[in-house]
């Protein structure tokens, strides 16, 4: 090759004499002193096992020769620190010392070449498991530069890697790789100090039987050291076997593979759809390698030849096993994972799979008429079908039916359908058609069969537990017991075991379907879960007073959880307000009727008490309290229904609470009336407090009351307040709540977007004050805002002077009525008796018979005080007198003196505005805040729009969690690396449940295959927990010993068997080994007659007794060693060593030779 | 500084009882303004500031809430995808200052990002009446992990060194918000810009 390229001179720049050859070695020396390697210091000795330990260092760099590309590769043992440290002191010793010293130290390579420490490790590279070797040279042509397949290329780079090292000074072995990589053939050079080591190696199929044995490889190595003549010093023989073991004779892998076809056959019950398969379909450990070693043995004490052997297997000193896994186990969580994600890159939509026979079944508008036979699944019932029959029970049997009319159309089987629909939807087994379960949905949830699997599970049940709370507080999924999850995992289990994609997409239509009917009549759909968000604001509707919403028994979407389930839930609130709109409604016109045949104020049924008790005594109260309700009643008819400019004036009249005319008008008449009464009712002695609130009193009659506000007393009117009915807040998915954000984000930062926005944001609180003031007829703006942000309203605590002399006023006036206040509790306290419709609360009662002798009191002198002032005005003067009167008359009410915050005072500010604009309307007679039917209807849009593969990606999230908590039910807490892996699953998902906006499919992939490695993972642990904790002990004592071993396995390439065969793994492995080989002999003599050629493997070794228990090892390797002079009889001593390894079908000698170059 | 890109958008919350100042506080740090007079919140309210924190420009999506028991059915949906949520009390209010667990474990309840950055203001410092110490508000943000800054909107006290505060962390933690593809500008240039901040991790 150099001779050819000498031709290039124009290339030559440099030195022109320097061939492409010259070159090529000169690079080699420079890549030398590069990485230091010339002129070194030996290295130490590597103590014992730290091939396997101990971490490689790897140097790369290439290299040219002519124009063909070599790298070259340095690869070393990283010496520990305190080797390095003391070569480092030797170093420094030495250069004290004498040159000569320094000669007489051997290299590095010879040292390697002959130690015994490192023989067979478990893991390295190829050529230091060959040759001992911890550090070495590589030089391979570069990828794509072909192979070095000629002898002569491969020696002209051999004597030139020679040429560099012993320029350099370099005593590292070189090794060129030959032919192709996967033969890991080298040929290698090492020069040290008065000698060249050659490192040959042949790599063979087929080896002379001759050679196969001990004693013929010992001839081998003696006759290639060329001394078979001499006198031959004791060659040093360390062998190993390796005996595979591939029968689990006593343990077949425990795993069934799932039953396909128990489910349509119709005998597994619904388990079967709740229970994520788990494991691996065949044993994920295929093999168990037992290797024996014999480290140090002399040639001349042992004799292995083709008919008799001194090794025997249970003799061996060192016993290690290592495990061979199965590539890739089936593994069936994995399987389904994939399956199902699978469905994430088909496009179809649900029509196109379910063919022309459903496309008219996504149509909303025909769902209506069960006679309707163009839609897809009714056109599949029997017509005759009696319609009434609510909830599943009718989808169940339309669904059923399905196979009469086109069996083959039908993806998943009607038998199986209905199990399926039933496992979903509990609440409605059973049900076979009875109305009585009509609207009832939830009352009717009769749950046999929990989502709990019945296994046992596997891992401690604490950390179960931690996992469960773990991923249901962190994973966006749904919770496991939700209709949502159990749909996911169904889904999942259907798309793999019963029919795929057809499948998935013909459930998801009858799930659709099932949503839309439970919608159209007014059945809950069960198992949506409680929502966290109810969690807060029921905490904090403690405090009585403030405003929260009533606690509804179906939560509002939980923002924690996946969408689907958010929509799923925002149905059930749909459902829930459409039960409560049309119950509310008929319940409505009832009372009306009601109130005006009676006369008794039964407006509202959560109407509080104190009206009823006030009235209930005598007839005369009845008699006013009628003609207050009657005109109430006229006033609501024509204020509500009829919603004409008189009603409107009215409201706003209502509103202000200081119109003059109209309440001038409408109080006259009736002071009088009340006069008359021998009852004092609460409301008539209020009315004379001024006469706009007396107005408004009998103008408005109270309504949407929910409770009593503590100690609250109005500020115009010094009723007690009342906390209104008020709108549930409009439940929120969280795809309505990004849009409502984004729509107020691009209102824009400026001023007018944000009134703008406030303006948008003011429904609820407009709805809010409509319901306080029909609830507290009179009140004014103050008693809203003491309700609903009570920090805006600034109690006083030191008054100016205007208000000390009213107070001072106040007093003298309640001293001088303090008789007649007691004589009217006498006479408050017997009406009340005599009403017997007492509220609960005593002390509620207390407070208001307080509170109702003070206006009273002070009634002459208040209402022409109060004329004539603004309405602000008016709240204040009266709330600060009738507060001090309290103060007196009963020390535990609350001080109701005080204004509202400046910020509410700023005219024409957002709060004002709007409740000037408020009508007295109570809640359940407003405009809805949350219109339920066009919400709903977008749900189920939503719902029927998704294709397949976005339905697959919606329902991810709770086939993840499910796979989580499977994997911490099988959990063995004996293998840590489980725990590890299953936190990793856990905080992976939860980051791809997370993610915000569309759901990539890519990022699941990434947690289902840290799911498949922990299933693999956990397979392979149960499996050698079944191989080896089945009474293969003789030492009941020795069980921690085997469960040590076998969790060790699992984590170490290689381990050692303590106490050999004779320690209890050791003896474990041995019945293991002899059950197989049993097994295997007994087929053996069956077939003896044709089985002579399969017998006739070489090595059948007969005499020793316990031969018979291991089959013929399938691996054989032996080292050889002798320090022999060479080449001649005087040339010096020096260490030969002889690597071979026996496989069927491939046999390698790698043999590393000494040769003294002064003593030839 | 004017041309340089903007590295990343961040949602910011500002949350707390009603009337402790939080629409105030944002007036003052977005316009430099203070309104005696601000009308109180009605559902939730919003602006965009941005800011430049060492050399990193942010730009700052405020959303603020109305503390309004009544509201916080609604507010909580503004939760979502926040990185920092400012929590203010009045340093004059004792009872706004009771309040603050509750907020928190709404705040727990509603956020979406498990690391975000909570910040603990004590507003209205310019009050001659305190009911609050400084140490009692140390000692809360010392235990659940927040900032903690005293600021006056008024006197502007606190405010800008607030809102830097709390974004310099956010851009620190990793994780919490994604680049635009620009890569972040982390030379210690300036360290900490204005450095009379005492705040506390």
């Amino acid at each position: 090759m150099a001779a050819e390229e000498d031709g290039d001179v124009f290339e030559i720049t440099d030195f022109t004499t320097a061939s492409e050859w010259e070159r090529f070695i000169a690079r080699l020396e420079e890549v030398l002193h590069e990485w230091k390697l010339a002129n070194r210091d030996p290295l130490p000795n590597v103590p014992k096992g730290k091939f396997t330990e101990g971490p490689w260092e790897e140097k790369n760099e290439e290299i040219l020769f002519a124009d063909f590309k070599f790298l070259i590769n340095y690869t070393r043992l990283k010496p520990s620190a305190s080797a390095e440290a003391e070569s480092r002191s030797s170093r420094e010793r030495e250069d004290a010392d004498d040159e000569q010293q320094d000669e007489h130290k051997p290299p590095t390579i010879t040292n390697d070449i002959i130690s015994m420490d490192n023989d067979f490790p478990s893991r390295a590279h190829c050529l230091c498991r060959w040759y001992g070797l911890q550090e070495f040279l590589v030089i391979q042509p570069a990828p794509n530069f072909g192979v070095i397949d000629s002898e002569s290329r491969a020696k002209i780079l051999e004597s030139s890697a020679a040429i560099a090292l012993s320029d350099s000074g370099c005593h590292v072995p070189v090794f060129i790789q030959l032919q192709q990589k996967w033969r890991k053939l080298y040929t290698g050079v090492a020069i040290v100090p008065g000698a060249n080591i050659s490192f040959e190696m042949s790599h063979l199929k087929k080896l002379p039987s001759k050679y196969l044995h001990l004693d013929g490889l010992l001839n081998m190595f003696k006759g290639k050291l060329g001394c078979e003549y001499v006198s031959m010093p004791p060659v040093s023989v360390s062998v190993r076997f390796t005996y595979i073991l591939e029968d689990w004779i006593h343990c077949p892998w425990p795993q069934m593979p799932p039953d396909f076809f128990s489910f349509s056959e119709g005998e597994v019950g619904c388990s079967e759809l709740d229970v994520l398969p788990f494991g691996a379909c065949e044993d994920p450990v295929s093999e168990l390698h037992l290797s024996c070693t014999w480290p140090y043995l002399s040639a001349d004490m042992i004799v292995e030849t083709s008919g008799y052997t001194d090794l025997d297997p249970l003799q061996a000193p060192q016993w290690s096993v290592r495990i061979q896994m199965t590539e890739d186990p089936q593994c069936l969580l994995g399987q389904l994972l994939r399956a199902f994600m699978e469905l994430c890159t088909r496009t179809e939509t649900t029509d196109e799979i379910l063919g022309r026979l459903a496309t008219e079944g996504t149509d909303p508008s025909e769902k209506d008429g069960g006679e309707d036979i163009t839609n897809a699944l009714q056109r599949l019932t029997e017509p005759n079908l009696p319609y009434h029959i609510p909830s599943l029970g009718s989808v169940v049997s339309r669904a059923s039916s399905k196979l009469k009319i086109k069996p083959e159309e039908a993806p998943i089987p009607p038998n199986s359908l209905n199990k399926i629909l039933q496992h979903l939807f509990p609440d409605a087994t059973g049900l076979g058609g009875s109305q009585s379960q009509k609207g009832k949905g939830q009352n009717s949830k009769t749950r046999d069969s929990t989502p709990v699997e019945e296994s046992p599970p596997h891992g401690s049940p604490e950390r179960v537990e931690e996992v469960f709370n773990e991923a249901l507080k962190q994973l966006r999924s749904a919770p496991p017991d939700s209709l949502t999850y159990r749909l996911a995992v169904c889904m999942a289990i259907i798309n793999l075991n019963h029919g795929g994609l057809r499948a998935v997409a013909h459930l998801w239509q009858e799930f659709i379907l099932e949503m839309r009917y439970r919608w159209e009549n007014n059945i809950l759909i069960p198992d949506l879960g409680a929502s966290a968000s109810n969690k807060p604001s029921s905490s904090s509707s403690t405090t009585s007073s403030s405003p929260s919403a009533p606690s509804a028994s179906v939560p509002a979407p939980n923002l924690g959880s996946c969408l689907l389930h958010q929509k799923l839930q925002m149905l059930n609130c749909c459902i829930e307000r459409k039960v409560k709109r049309e119950s509310a409604g008929y319940g409505h016109e009832d009372t009306v009727l009601h109130e005006a045949s009676s006369g008794v104020f039964e407006s509202d049924t959560s109407t509080s008490q104190p009206d009823n008790d006030a009235v209930g005594g005598g007839t005369a109260a009845r008699k006013v309290a009628s003609v207050n309700g009657s005109t109430t009643d006229d006033e609501d008819d024509e204020f509500f229904e009829c919603d004409d400019g008189d009603s409107d004036e009215v409201s706003e009249a209502g509103g202000k609470g200081g119109q003059r005319r109209i309440s001038g008008d409408s109080t006259s008449p009736r002071r009088p009336g009340s006069g008359k009464k021998n009852l004092i009712s609460e409301k008539s002695i209020d009315s004379y407090m001024s006469d706009s609130s007396f107005k408004d009193a009998a103008l408005m009659k109270a309504e949407g009351r929910l409770a009593p506000m503590k100690n609250m007393r109005s500020l115009s009117t010094n009723e007690p307040l009342f906390i209104p009915v008020t709108q549930e807040p409009s439940p929120m998915t969280e795809d309505m709540l990004e849009e409502q954000a984004e729509v107020l984000a691009k209102l824009g930062s400026s001023a007018e977007g944000s009134q703008l926005r406030a303006r948008m944001q003011s429904a609820c609180l407009l709805s809010d004050m409509e319901s306080f003031k029909a609830a507290n007829p009179g009140c004014c703006l103050g008693d809203f805002v003491r309700w609903y942000s009570p920090r805006d309203f600034i109690e006083e605590e030191e008054e100016d002077g205007e208000e000390k002399e009213e107070e001072e006023r106040n007093e003298k006036n309640i001293s001088r009525q303090c008789s007649r206040t007691e004589e009217e509790d006498g006479r408050n306290s017997a009406s009340e008796e005599a009403s017997g419709e007492r509220p609960e609360d005593s002390e509620k009662d207390a407070n208001c018979e307080a509170k109702i002798d003070s206006p009273k009191a002070a009634d002459g002198k208040k209402s022409p005080a109060s004329e004539e002032i603004p309405p602000q005005a008016t709240a204040k003067a009266s709330s600060s007198e009738t507060s001090s009167d309290q103060d007196h008359v009963s020390s535990h009410c609350r001080p109701q003196r005080g204004h509202l915050s400046q910020r509410m005072q700023i005219p024409g500010n957002m709060w004002v505005e709007v409740w000037q604009s408020a009508r007295h309307i109570p809640a359940r007679r407003q405009k809805r805040l949350f219109d339920d039917t066009k919400e709903a209807e977008k749900v189920l849009h939503f719902l029927s729009g998704l294709r397949p593969s976005e339905l697959v990606l919606h329902l991810l999230p709770m086939v993840i969690h499910a796979s989580v908590l499977k994997l911490a039910e099988k959990e063995d807490p004996d293998v840590p690396v489980l725990k590890t892996l299953t936190d990793q699953v856990i905080s992976k998902a939860v980051k791809v449940t997370r993610w915000p906006h569309p759901p990539e499919v890519k990022r699941y992939e990434d947690v289902i295959r840290m799911i498949e490695l922990a299933e693999t993972v956990s397979s392979r642990s149960k499996s050698l927990k079944t191989k080896f904790t089945r009474d293969l002990l003789e030492k009941g004592k020795a069980e921690e010993e085997l469960h040590n071993f076998v969790s060790s396995l699992l984590q170490q390439p290689e381990v050692d068997v303590r106490g050999g065969a004779y320690g209890p793994a050791g003896s474990a492995i041995h019945k293991l080994f002899s059950a197989a080989q049993k097994a295997a002999l007994m087929i053996l003599e069956d077939e003896e007659s044709t089985g002579e050629d399969a017998a006739a493997q070489p090595e059948q070794m007969k005499p020793a007794s316990t031969v018979h228990d291991f089959p013929s090892p399938s691996a054989r390797e032996y080292i050889l060693r002798a320090l022999i002079p060479r080449p001649a009889p005087y040339s010096r001593v020096l260490p030969q060593r002889m690597y071979c390894v026996l496989v069927d079908g491939d046999y390698r000698l790698a043999g590393a030779f000494c040769s003294d170059t002064t003593f030839q | 500084m004017e041309e340089q890109e903007i590295l990343t958008t961040l949602k910011i919350l500002i949350i707390g009882e009603s009337g402790v100042g939080k629409s105030s506080l944002l007036l003052r740090f977005t316009d430099d303004t203070f309104d005696p007079e601000q009308a109180a919140t009605i559902g939730v309210d919003f602006k965009v500031k941005t800011l430049s924190v060492d050399g990193n420009k942010a730009k700052l999506a405020i959303w603020d809430t109305a503390g309004q028991e009544r509201f916080r059915t609604l507010t909580p949906s503004y939760y979502r995808g926040a990185q920092g949520v400012i929590l203010v009390y009045d340093v004059s209010s004792k009872q706004s200052f009771t309040k603050l667990d509750a907020w928190l474990s709404e705040l727990e309840t509603f956020a979406t990002k498990h690391d975000m950055i909570k910040m603990l203001v004590g507003n209205k410092i310019d009050k001659e009446k305190r009911e609050v110490s400084k140490e009692e508000g140390l000692k809360f943000a010392r235990k659940h992990h927040m900032l903690f800054i005293e600021a006056s909107a008024k006197t502007k006290e606190g405010v800008q060194c607030a809102f830097e505060e709390l974004v310099e962390k956010i851009i620190q933690t990793p994780g919490l918000w994604e680049t635009s593809g620009h890569s972040l500008r982390l030379d210690a240039e300036g360290g900490q810009a204005s450095s009379n901040c005492y705040c506390v991790v």
